[in-house]
């Protein structure tokens, strides 16, 4: 059977490797454009050719395409708009760029044999730039005030020291349940198609070679099949859901910041 | 940078990949760097072309959006009102027709009713008048008659007379008799 951690690896394209650097946290780097690179750049490329389909002969009637792209840029402008308030509007580009880039390596992820999303390193990129974000909003609208998001004004004074301390962790957690949650997302929903997808092959060709449990493995096979179409379906979901999941949480996260101490 | 060298540098990195990956491919840091700076430059250019052009657009095709609509109902309200005016004024004018031609009817009815009783009393008077000039002639007629039957009274008394006795009786005693006898 197919190995399902197989479609994870990185491989430089062909003559597309230029040299190796040593950087201090993550050791050795190879410098190369790989099978992800290629991915990610043509979802971005996705991206912004629709939204420039979108955008470009927008008309006050809109055609199907433009109530597609309205539609996505209602909803991010919606949640900025709800959870920020007022000064959403200024981090909108953020969110939604956040938003569109994940959810065209996702989708893209349904079409190639590769998901960028899938990658630790990208994931973590996505997540290491909110926080990073949110820590500066909050530095540069607050300067030290931004240490009172961690001191729980409303909670009796011997417990605040500890709530505090939760506070904190809490925070710290962020950036590793975000980057976490959509890779395990993406990881299990392509590994679960993978072994199904590899089970329908290995079991059908059991059946016509007639070996093992011969024709007793079609019906198995047939239902890995409906496991597959299933799953397909449901990566689907998964793959808009997780985009959206992200952009909400990092929009929570900078409302956190935005409007540090005006109770929620 | 020559060819055989980079087919060196490729084939060495696919064996550390291969060699560290007991675990997942993901956690080989190694081509880590190359991908967190490509997408964090994929991002940047994303977010500029997103906060300088899409954004923009779209959210002036939806205010262009919400001023046609607002306007377009402001026109229709605006319309609504004017039409509402008009049937008020209409109506009002309806109204005033009735009464007038009511008011009309009304006055031509007691021009009518007047007149009829102009004309009947003149027809009235004008039939008296004439009963009376007959009733007049009447009287002058019987008068006349009256007076003419003590003539022919007389008349017939001398007649009779001079038929039975053969005397001739003059007209004044005939007279004379006629009226004593009456």
């Amino acid at each position: 059977m197919a190995d399902p951690i197989e479609q994870f690896e990185i491989h430089p394209l062909p003559g597309m490797t230029f040299g190796e650097v040593n950087v201090p946290v993550l050791g050795n780097q190879v410098i190369a454009f790989t099978n992800s690179h290629v991915a990610m750049t043509i979802a971005f490329l996705m991206v912004v050719l629709f939204l420039t389909a979108v955008t470009s002969g927008a008309k006050v009637v809109p055609g199907r395409l433009q109530s597609t792209g309205e539609t996505l840029f209602g909803m991010i402008d919606g949640v900025t708009d709800s959870i920020i308030g007022h000064e959403g509007r200024k981090y909108f580009p953020f969110v939604f760029t956040l938003f569109t880039l994940i959810l065209g390596m996702n989708l893209l992820g349904m079409f190639l044999t590769f998901t960028a999303t899938s990658q630790l390193a990208v994931t973590i990129t996505f997540a290491m730039l909110t926080i990073l974000l949110v820590i500066g909003v909050g530095i540069l609208k607050h300067g030290l005030g931004f240490f009172l998001l961690f001191w729980p004004s409303s909670a009796p004074l011997l417990l605040r020291p500890v709530v505090g301390a939760i506070e904190f962790l809490s925070f710290l957690l962020r950036p590793v349940t975000l980057a976490l949650r959509l890779f395990g997302n993406m990881l299990g929903g392509h590994v679960a198609l993978k072994i199904f997808a590899g089970f329908v092959v290995s079991l059908g060709a059991m059946a016509f070679a007639g070996e093992g449990l011969g024709l007793w493995a079609l019906p198995i096979a047939a239902l890995s099949m409906t496991m597959v179409v299933a799953l397909t379906a449901l990566e689907f979901l998964v793959a808009f859901l997780q985009a959206f999941v992200f952009a909400v949480l990092a929009t929570i996260y900078l409302n956190d910041v935005v409007n540090l101490g005006h109770g929620h | 940078m020559a060819a055989p060298e980079s087919t060196d540098i490729h084939g060495g990195t696919t064996a550390t990949t291969e060699a560290e990956s007991g675990g997942l491919p993901q956690f080989d840091t190694s081509v880590w760097g190359g991908q967190i700076v490509y997408l964090l430059f994929l991002f940047v250019v994303l977010y500029l072309l997103i906060s300088k052009v899409f954004a923009p657009r779209l959210r002036r095709v939806m205010d262009e959006r919400a001023t046609t609509i607002s306007s377009a109902v402001a026109t229709a309200k605006s319309v609504q009102a004017e039409a509402a005016v008009q049937a008020a004024a209409a109506k009002a004018e309806v109204a005033e027709a009735r009464a007038q031609s009511r008011a009309m009817a009304a006055a031509a009815k007691a021009r009518v009713t007047e007149e009829a009783n102009a004309r009947r009393a003149a027809e009235e008077s004008e039939v008296n008048a004439r009963i009376a000039t007959a009733e007049a002639a009447i009287g002058q007629t019987r008068d006349a008659a009256m007076a003419n039957v003590g003539t022919i009274a007389a008349d017939t008394t001398q007649a009779i007379v001079e038929r039975l006795t053969g005397t001739k009786v003059s007209a004044a005693d005939a007279a004379a008799a006629v009226k004593g006898a009456a």
